[in-house]
């Protein structure tokens, strides 16, 4: 593969569809591509990434086979191999897994190099109504995760085949839409934090009767891990992945013993090839601003005082993420009543 | 490498004859003044024994073991409720019996240094009976118990098994916790610990506690991790976090043979690349 970044950095800025800069500073670019036909996704998407490639950028591509194809024709052959072809079957897992993903391969692989500049084609195709709701965050997070950051991301929707409520999401999640004729403000686009906040309106239904519960407190987690670990296995859980299960869980009620209420309740339940476990805090209120999504500082904060920097502080955020890494989804539901953290881990696969 | 877990030191009982096997200077001073001032607090009559070499040089050796931590054993040496008897040539009973004096109502705790040096070669006849002597002797008063101390650097591969089969059982450090959730071992080549059982909520302040115990000016320290079964996210982060306690810029830490749950959570906190941390995969 040719060294990527072949761009002089002095190019940048200069060269057409290069990002805006405000006061010298990096600037999140994230763009819709609407298309009707793969020709079309071409005419905005091969101009996009041979530009990254003259301005020196890391350039990727994230999508289906056919897109990934269909592309690998129409670029030159010293763009087409500069580039990182990633399947988008394999990338987007889950809505945290592909976000934890971006982060890890930006600080490893892809800012060292410059400017990111991705092609990312979102699979909407078999996922369950709460799936689809988490992507659609993801979508918005975006724009809060990687905020001042030297990336471009370009997002392909195929406007022919995704149902409306995805494209009315996508019109709302990118600040910009792209076209063979550049790049136009979105005008449905709303901000991350009132999209986030409608993520979360929606009550999570309780429970069902068939849940099977465990109390816990201070001194009590080892009793509610083996808790975990039997009913995992007698729903049917794969004995690889009981472990990251019971790691989050466990997180989550230690941070409710060390900087919640002190005492909890968790449920446990199978759904719809799905291991769901609710752990529910009825004394204290926790607020979710975009909770979890940000990984922690690199090296470790001293003394080990995980989850005592307070609701919403940063030893919470930093339990979140790895929660949240942990689980396929995970919810939060906060309010007088106490909280309610849903965590989900896939029966099927990964 | 013996295979298991010695005897903690404070769990010895009267009839026992245990065998250390030290492998430096610190791992013996901890053994030994565990088991000296466990004896001084039960009142029991202390002697230590060191054949071939005259008491005054042994007492000074014990003088400059505890010269720098250990006042209150210091003392004890000084004052002779640690006795220090001339025992060559004399069998093994009788010195002890001597030695104790007439109030051992109490009981006798008997530490034997066995240098090479003030008993011949190892391996040699003379070395493998005074064991057995004072085996003899233990067994025989009901009333005492023996450790006897072994540098392992003068042992070659073999010959530590031989000599343990003398005596009744290993002896090692105490734990410095156990909480029979978390157990907590010193560890003395490397200086280290090695942590068995689970790390969470509850047993968390244990850990942060032996981890400001180590030896801060220690250039690298070893956490032994294979005995883990679940370590939480603080658990992890004082382990990754230890040299923030550390007066020793760039001090390494180990990691050694850290299990599945220790890696996962290394992973989902992003923690993998925390500086001054090496990873030493042995499973």
């Amino acid at each position: 593969m040719t060294a990527p970044g072949a761009g002089p950095p002095q190019m940048r800025g200069l060269v057409p569809d290069a990002p805006p800069r405000a006061g010298g500073g990096d600037v999140l670019v994230h763009r819709a591509v609407p298309y009707g036909w793969p020709r079309e996704l071409a005419l905005t998407a091969v101009p996009y990434l041979e530009a990254g490639w003259s301005a020196g950028d890391a350039v990727v591509v994230i999508a289906s086979e056919p897109v990934r194809v269909m592309l690998r024709e129409r670029l030159g052959a010293r763009v087409r191999e500069a580039i990182e072809f990633i399947d988008a079957a394999d990338w987007f897992g889950g809505p945290m897994r592909a976000l934890a993903g971006y982060h890890d391969r930006m600080r490893a692989d892809w800012w060292p190099r410059g400017r990111l500049r991705l092609l990312a084609e979102p699979v909407w195709d078999g996922l369950t109504p709460l799936e689809t709701l988490e992507w659609q965050r993801h979508e918005s997070l975006l724009n809060v995760v990687f905020a001042g950051t030297p990336t471009m991301i370009m997002c392909a929707y195929d406007a022919v085949a995704l149902p409306p409520p995805v494209l009315t999401a996508m019109a709302r999640t990118h600040p910009e839409l792209a076209g063979p004729d550049g790049p136009r403000p979105s005008p449905e686009y709303t901000d991350p934090a009132e999209f986030y906040a409608e993520c979360n309106a929606g009550a999570l239904p309780p429970p069902p009767p068939t849940a099977a519960h465990r109390p816990f407190g201070a001194g009590g987690l080892p009793s509610l891990r083996g808790f975990l670990t039997a009913e995992a296995a007698r729903l049917g859980l794969p004995e690889a992945r009981t472990l990251p299960f019971v790691l989050a869980v466990n997180e989550v009620a230690t941070l409710i013993i060390r900087a919640g209420g002190g005492r909890g309740s968790a449920a446990l339940w199978a759904g719809e090839g799905e291991l769901v476990c609710e752990v529910a805090d009825p004394g204290r209120m926790l607020a979710d601003r975009f909770l979890g999504y940000s990984p922690p500082p690199p090296g470790p904060s001293p003394s080990g005082q995980a989850g005592q920097a307070g609701q919403g502080g940063q030893g919470t955020d930093g339990a979140m993420w790895a929660v949240r890494r942990l689980c396929h989804i995970v919810q939060i539901r906060s309010g007088a009543d106490g909280t309610r953290i849903r965590m989900h881990v896939r029966l099927d696969h990964g | 490498m013996a295979v298991g877990h010695p005897a903690a030191v404070g769990g010895m009982r009267f009839g026992d004859h245990f065998f250390l096997a030290y492998d430096n200077g610190a791992e013996r001073y901890a053994v030994l003044a565990a088991y000296l001032r466990a004896g001084l607090r039960a009142g029991h009559a202390l002697v230590h024994l060191a054949d071939g070499e005259s008491a005054e040089a042994v007492r000074d050796r014990l003088r400059a073991l505890f010269a720098a931590d250990a006042p209150d054993l210091l003392a004890a040496v000084n004052d002779g409720r640690v006795a220090v008897p001339e025992a060559a040539g004399r069998p093994a009973a009788e010195v002890i019996a001597s030695a104790a004096g007439p109030d051992r109502s109490a009981g006798v705790r008997v530490s034997v240094e066995a240098s090479p040096s003030s008993r011949g070669w190892p391996g040699s006849a003379g070395f493998a009976a005074f064991e057995d002597a004072v085996g003899r002797a233990v067994a025989a008063a009901g009333d005492a118990m023996a450790l006897c101390q072994f540098d392992r650097q003068w042992f070659g591969a073999g010959r530590l098994d031989a000599l343990e089969a003398c005596h009744g059982g290993r002896a090692g450090a105490d734990a410095v916790f156990d909480d029979g959730v978390l157990r907590i071992d010193p560890l003395f080549a490397p200086p280290g610990l090695r942590l068995s059982g689970s790390i969470d909520e509850s047993t968390l302040p244990g850990l942060l506690a032996a981890l400001r115990g180590l030896d801060d000016r220690a250039a690298h320290v070893c956490l032994d991790l294979a005995g883990v079964e679940f370590c939480d996210l603080a658990g992890l982060r004082a382990l990754v976090g230890v040299n923030e306690w550390s007066i020793v810029p760039d001090r390494l830490v180990v990691l050694r043979s850290a299990p599945r749950c220790v890696e996962m959570m290394m992973r989902a906190s992003g923690w993998e690349g925390a500086p001054g941390i090496v990873h030493e995969g042995v499973r």
